[in-house]
């Protein structure tokens, strides 16, 4: 069995398990926003805003730790949700990656 | 990340901004809309010729770090829908550009989405670094009075100047967006 877990928006195509990670770890899966010199910072701040809900305090916090320290935690939860929360974040221009939380 | 808003001269007007009704005006003048027409058209036809352009790599990021299997296995799945939502977005953009009407939040999106993709791809071409922030035309020129030389440093200046240019735009887009929230 392949080892990708992947939900596809497509209707009837078949979901594939990854077994493997799933027994793994229960730790949930992390989105990170990764640092580039290029987004603008209010941009960056508004499509945390629109995307995930976020106040203005708390969406130029994320943005700032991006600037800052190159990068920042956006949401977490299960590996579907955050691969649509990276190609969400892909759409718009950002540098998103998912991982497996560290312990 | 780029903070091209502190170097923005605060006017009351900007070049887009949103109505009481929800809807938006982009109030460019007709030179300003071809030329944009004329870049989101160039964007369109480099995307539909290819992916692989290394110019082209921030709009289609990686999406796991260190895993290359499950990253490939990612874009097989998903950088098709990317391409085509980009795509689709540059449309809605060539048909609000082309217009003097009233835009929908939708649209100004699409519009915000392919203005920043192109800020993304001309950053790329020009090698644009955190450092480079602040500092005007800082540019590849040198005393060398080959044509060839001269002529580089003229393309150089040229796709900085519309660089600066769709930050000034996005940054005002950005902020009307912002006011609908």
């Amino acid at each position: 069995m392949s080892e990708f877990t992947f939900a596809s928006s497509q209707p009837g195509q078949v979901q594939e398990i990854d077994q493997s990670d799933e027994t793994k770890s229960d730790r949930p899966w992390i989105v990170i926003v990764w640092n580039d010199p290029i987004n603008l910072m209010s941009y960056v701040t508004f499509v945390f805003q629109k995307l995930f809900g976020y106040s203005l305090e708390k969406a130029t916090e994320l943005m700032l730790d991006v600037h800052h320290k190159g990068r920042a935690v956006v949401s977490s939860g299960s590996r579907e949700r955050a691969e649509f929360d990276v190609y969400r974040l892909h759409e718009h221009g950002l540098w998103a990656t998912l991982e497996h939380e560290s312990l | 990340m780029g903070d091209f808003g502190a170097r923005v001269v605060v006017k009351n007007n900007g070049p887009v901004f949103r109505l009481k009704n929800g809807n938006y005006r982009i109030d460019l003048a007709t030179d300003h809309r071809k030329l944009l027409t004329q870049l989101v058209e160039q964007l369109r036809d480099s995307l539909a010729t290819t992916t692989d352009d290394a110019n082209l790599r921030r709009l289609f990021p990686t999406a796991y770090n260190n895993d290359a299997k499950k990253d490939a296995e990612y874009q097989r799945l998903m950088r098709d829908e990317l391409l085509e939502s980009r795509l689709a977005a540059i449309d809605v953009t060539i048909k609000v550009i082309a217009q003097d009407d009233e835009i929908s939040a939708e649209e100004i999106d699409a519009f915000a989405r392919s203005i920043n993709s192109l800020r993304l791809v001309l950053g790329t071409t020009l090698d644009i670094a955190e450092s480079d922030y602040g500092s005007q035309s800082d540019t590849q020129q040198s005393d060398d009075s080959d044509s060839d030389e001269a002529s580089e440093a003229d393309e150089f200046l040229i796709q900085k100047e519309l660089y600066e240019y769709l930050g000034w735009l996005l940054e005002w887009t950005v902020g009307a967006q912002s006011s609908g929230l």
